[in-house]
């Protein structure tokens, strides 16, 4: 563990660790878009800009993104210095002239004091800001399935030659990731569309909720070799069972004087 | 190179032959393909992803990344106009213009024989020689309009023809 000072405050932290974490851990808020504690960071929104600097350094400071900065012994963080307050504001004014439409970041504007953008909106206006989340979620999970095409102005986000991805298995991971929700889907116990992909649900025999697709299961039992019959049940389901037959391990495990206790047990469903 | 595409398309089997099955040939691979067949057809994408183990997001992601590569078929010959802040100033819009009257397409765009497409690119770094017209690899410096339709190689069409 390491020790360093934001805003004024001492933190500890891990060595190495994505300096945004001692920021937060120092009770700083700050605005973040594209970052995800289960993806790794990225660097892409820009809104975690942080001056950093250190008592050698004289007086010099460099504002850096926090999320890929690594955390080190002694330094000296200002979150909220003039030119990274000024600089912040200016992302967010360029965002909103991106998505004047979209209300997470008009709300983000609007916190940091931006009514209207400074800067022409923009005529077909989306509610992508191309954090990369939902492409790196589908990364991570190892799909692979959409992915960032053209480049510049005219960068999005879109399955390959933008139809149905093949990859895709439909698990609304992209969807849900999303800070501004805005990949569509529908989903129904009997269907589940996204990407217009059209997939197949599964029920859980047990309670008959659709909770899985197809696709998702087949997916899953191919990586890991686990019987797809496993991904039949659902999660909830799962759980009860599990916990029914640990209950019944205790109580056979307690032996003759659990016995009175036992009645007890099976109505509670606990051990 | 351009007698090549004319001729029957190489399998694609010999382009992949060439490089290493892995993630780090891609672009590589990308260049004989648009070579051998002038554009990047969606088929062969997909049997490039499955034979390199890259995923075909990834494959397309690439080919719309780099302007090098078009998901079009392309001219045979492809003229590119610059357009860079030099070129600009000396009359490339007038180039362009002079372009689009001799070959009645717009930029971005293919002849419907097939023999040219014309495009624009943003700076080749040759400012020094602005206005600059590119025909197939040859650079042309210093261009004015009216030298545009002899750079454009009409008698080397019917040369070849």
């Amino acid at each position: 563990m390491i020790t360093l000072t934001v805003n004024g405050k001492t933190v500890r932290a891990r060595e190495g660790s994505p300096l945004l974490e001692a920021v937060r851990a120092a009770g700083a808020l700050i605005p973040t878009l594209c970052q995800h504690e289960a993806l790794e960071p990225w660097g892409g929104c820009r809104l975690c800009l942080v001056d950093v600097t250190r008592p050698e350094w004289n007086g010099w400071a460099k504002m850096v993104v926090s999320c890929l900065y690594p955390a080190e012994e002694g330094l000296i963080v200002q979150t909220h210095t003039e030119r990274v307050v000024e600089t912040r504001k200016v992302v967010l004014d360029l965002l909103l002239a991106r998505c004047p439409e979209t209300p997470l970041i008009q709300r983000l504007a609007r916190e940091h004091g931006i009514e209207k953008t400074s800067y022409l909106p923009n005529p077909e206006p989306t509610d992508c800001i191309l954090c990369g989340l939902c492409t790196r979620v589908c990364d991570h999970i190892g799909v692979f399935a959409i992915s960032s095409v053209n480049r510049g102005a005219g960068r999005e986000i879109a399955p390959p030659f933008h139809e149905a991805p093949p990859d895709c298995i439909g698990c609304l991971a992209c969807a849900e990731v999303c800070p501004t929700s805005c990949i569509p889907y529908e989903t129904s116990d009997a269907r589940r569309t996204i990407w217009n992909k059209a997939f197949e649900m599964v029920r859980c025999p047990r309670c008959g909720k659709a909770h899985i697709t197809k696709a998702q299961a087949d997916f899953y039992a191919g990586r890991n070799g686990v019987p797809q019959s496993y991904f039949e049940t659902c999660d909830a389901c799962k759980r009860q069972e599990m916990a029914h037959t640990f209950s019944k391990l205790s109580a056979g495990a307690g032996g003759t004087e659990m016995e009175t206790g036992k009645q007890g047990n099976r109505e509670t469903g606990r051990p | 190179m351009i007698e090549q595409s004319c001729a029957p398309m190489p399998p694609l089997e010999e382009i992949l032959e060439r490089y290493p099955r892995e993630e780090a040939s891609l672009i590589q691979v990308l260049q004989d393909v648009h070579r051998a067949y002038n554009y990047l057809p969606c088929d062969v994408l997909a049997k490039v992803s499955e034979s390199l183990g890259v995923p075909l997001a990834k494959v397309f992601s690439v080919s719309t990344f780099y302007k090098a590569f078009s998901l079009t078929p392309q001219g045979k010959v492809i003229i590119r106009v610059c357009t860079g802040t030099a070129c600009h100033i000396r009359g490339a819009t007038q180039l362009i213009d002079e372009a689009r009257r001799l070959l009645e397409i717009a930029p971005g765009e293919t002849t419907p024989d097939m023999g040219f497409t014309l495009k624009t690119v943003n700076c080749v770094g040759a400012c020094a020689m602005a206005p600059v017209l590119i025909v197939g690899e040859k650079v042309h410096g210093n261009t004015k309009p009216a030298k545009v339709a002899k750079a454009l190689g009409v008698e080397e069409r019917h040369h070849a023809h």
